[in-house]
């Protein structure tokens, strides 16, 4: 049996160190962008009534289901030579993945921290704004009330955007560089190559990786949870 | 500094709650709104407390309309108004960070963040105020409480408390002992008491008429959305001028008694 340093390709384990890192980056910039973007949008949703708000609940429910390879090929279509962003010269870099991811895991966020802001009972808003809270307030006040609620949003999203595989394949093209250092690949498009290559052992090592990282995410997320119950919000 | 509505018209979705009513909140003085359930006295303080617009009418603060002010201007009167929910309305969150919520948004952003971010590196102590809001409502034990995990009347207290430690010049209550045993009802009205002698405008929405002739300077009787009499409690309560109002306080006009209100009944005429 070959041992796996052998079967790993150029640069060795700092190859899947690069991957991993590659990997983070991306997930967690996308989705902390999106969770700057979610969370103001899903407290104006869910604070105000307005005509064809359940339609716009039903597409952003909707939006869940986004095949990755179509949001992928819509972005590169954007971002290539001859695409309206192309000027922006963003296709095959880890931002392109990072829009890719975003669009794919605000769907996830949007929705779960919408049904969490909406969870929050009308007199926590009528309590903040009684004693003088601004507008601002009255929405931290209700953030910090659907604490919970949007612990889950971002680690739902999290786990949409690091083990989605599609879209990043096509806008990143899964680039390492000839050192073994990557540029655009991460976990999952690592594994496709190695499952492909036949280095079934080195995929099955970065699906761990995966994996644990997935367990450590939500593990804190857990913990921040429990931390949290019963302990200060507003 | 008076705190006042001018005929205001109020309604929801077509059906009018309240209808040309006129009320004043004079500095040091208590008010007690009365009336049957349903008759608008909750929709009256959430105009006080500018949570919406009148439909018509204004509410004004020492004669200058709220709602033609600019959003700053609104904010500071606003700021010298607090209210009392009849559902208690605390936050998931210790005793003193519901008390000293008034008090933190009042203070610019970065005395905040900066407080905020002392809190997280080190434990920090409640403010002299809130500890006193504490006391004057017999809670000060349960300051590090989780607010969700009082009982109904000691989270009726706290957010007594939490609407006293802004130091308001008015404030506006909604049905503040309905869930009090009769000793810290007597806690409650004694801390609305010395409010009101340290100058600050009480509004109490009651349907506890002994309440009302204790600590009231002025009564107002509304019935149907319709602000049928005010005065002196001894006036209502014993020379009362309209018949809706002697009805009320005998204990015979109750909920869904609109129409026969108007119209005398004869004792068999009620099945």
């Amino acid at each position: 049996m070959i041992p796996l340093q052998a079967q790993l390709p150029d640069g060795g384990w700092t190859y899947v160190v690069s991957i991993v890192a590659v990997s983070l980056y991306v997930s967690l910039t996308a989705v902390g962008l999106s969770t700057l973007f979610s969370l103001p949008v899903a407290l104006g949703i869910g604070f105000t009534d307005f005509r064809g708000k359940r339609l716009v609940t039903a597409v952003v429910n909707t939006g869940m289901g986004f095949p990755s390879v179509v949001v992928g090929l819509v972005v590169l279509i954007l971002l290539s030579n001859s695409g309206p962003l192309g000027s922006l010269d963003l296709a095959f870099t880890p931002r392109a993945m990072i829009l890719s991811q975003f669009i794919l895991a605000t769907p996830v966020l949007l929705s779960v921290s919408l049904s969490a802001v909406e969870g929050v009972d009308q007199s926590v808003r009528d309590a903040a704004y009684a004693m003088g809270g601004t507008r601002v307030d009255v929405g931290l006040a209700v953030i910090k009330e659907a604490r919970f609620g949007i612990v889950t949003a971002i680690l739902a999203g999290f786990g949409r955007a690091i083990s989605e595989v599609g879209s990043i394949l096509i806008v990143g093209g899964n680039i390492v560089y000839s050192d073994g250092q990557s540029y655009t690949r991460t976990l999952t498009t690592a594994i496709t190559v190695e499952a492909r290559q036949g280095r079934y052992e080195v995929g099955l090592v970065l699906g761990v990786i995966l994996l644990a990282l997935v367990l450590a995410v939500n593990g804190l997320g857990s913990w921040l949870r429990n931390q949290g119950r019963g302990e200060r919000s507003v | 500094m008076t705190l006042s509505v001018t005929d205001v018209n109020a309604g929801f979705g077509g059906s009018t709650v309240l209808r040309n009513v006129s009320l004043a909140v004079d500095p040091g003085k208590v008010v007690t709104v009365v009336g049957p359930s349903g008759t608008g006295k909750t929709t009256l303080l959430r105009l006080l407390a500018t949570f919406r617009r009148p439909d018509d009418g204004t509410v004004a603060w020492d004669g200058d309309d709220i709602w033609a002010m600019a959003d700053d201007e609104r904010l500071g009167i606003r700021r010298q108004v607090s209210m009392v929910f009849q559902e208690p309305s605390l936050f998931n969150a210790p005793v003193h960070r519901n008390v000293s919520y008034g008090l933190r948004v009042r203070e610019p952003w970065q005395a905040r963040l900066r407080r905020s971010f002392g809190e997280l590196v080190g434990s920090s102590r409640p403010a002299d105020t809130v500890v006193s809001a504490l006391e004057t409502v017999g809670l000060v034990e349960s300051v590090d409480q989780n607010a969700l995990s009082l009982s109904g009347g000691e989270a009726q207290r706290v957010a007594f408390a939490r609407a006293l430690a802004v130091d308001p010049a008015v404030m506006l209550l909604d049905e503040p002992t309905s869930n009090l045993d009769p000793h810290n009802t007597a806690l409650l009205e004694n801390a609305i008491e010395r409010a009101r002698d340290r100058g600050v405008g009480v509004v109490v929405a009651t349907h506890d008429m002994h309440q009302a002739k204790r600590i009231s300077d002025r009564m107002a009787f509304l019935h149907d959305g319709e602000l049928v009499e005010t005065g002196p409690p001894e006036q209502l309560f014993e020379d009362p001028t309209d018949a809706r109002t002697a009805r009320f306080l005998d204990g015979e006009l109750l909920v869904g008694d609109r129409e026969r209100s108007r119209v005398p009944q004869s004792p068999t005429a009620d099945p």
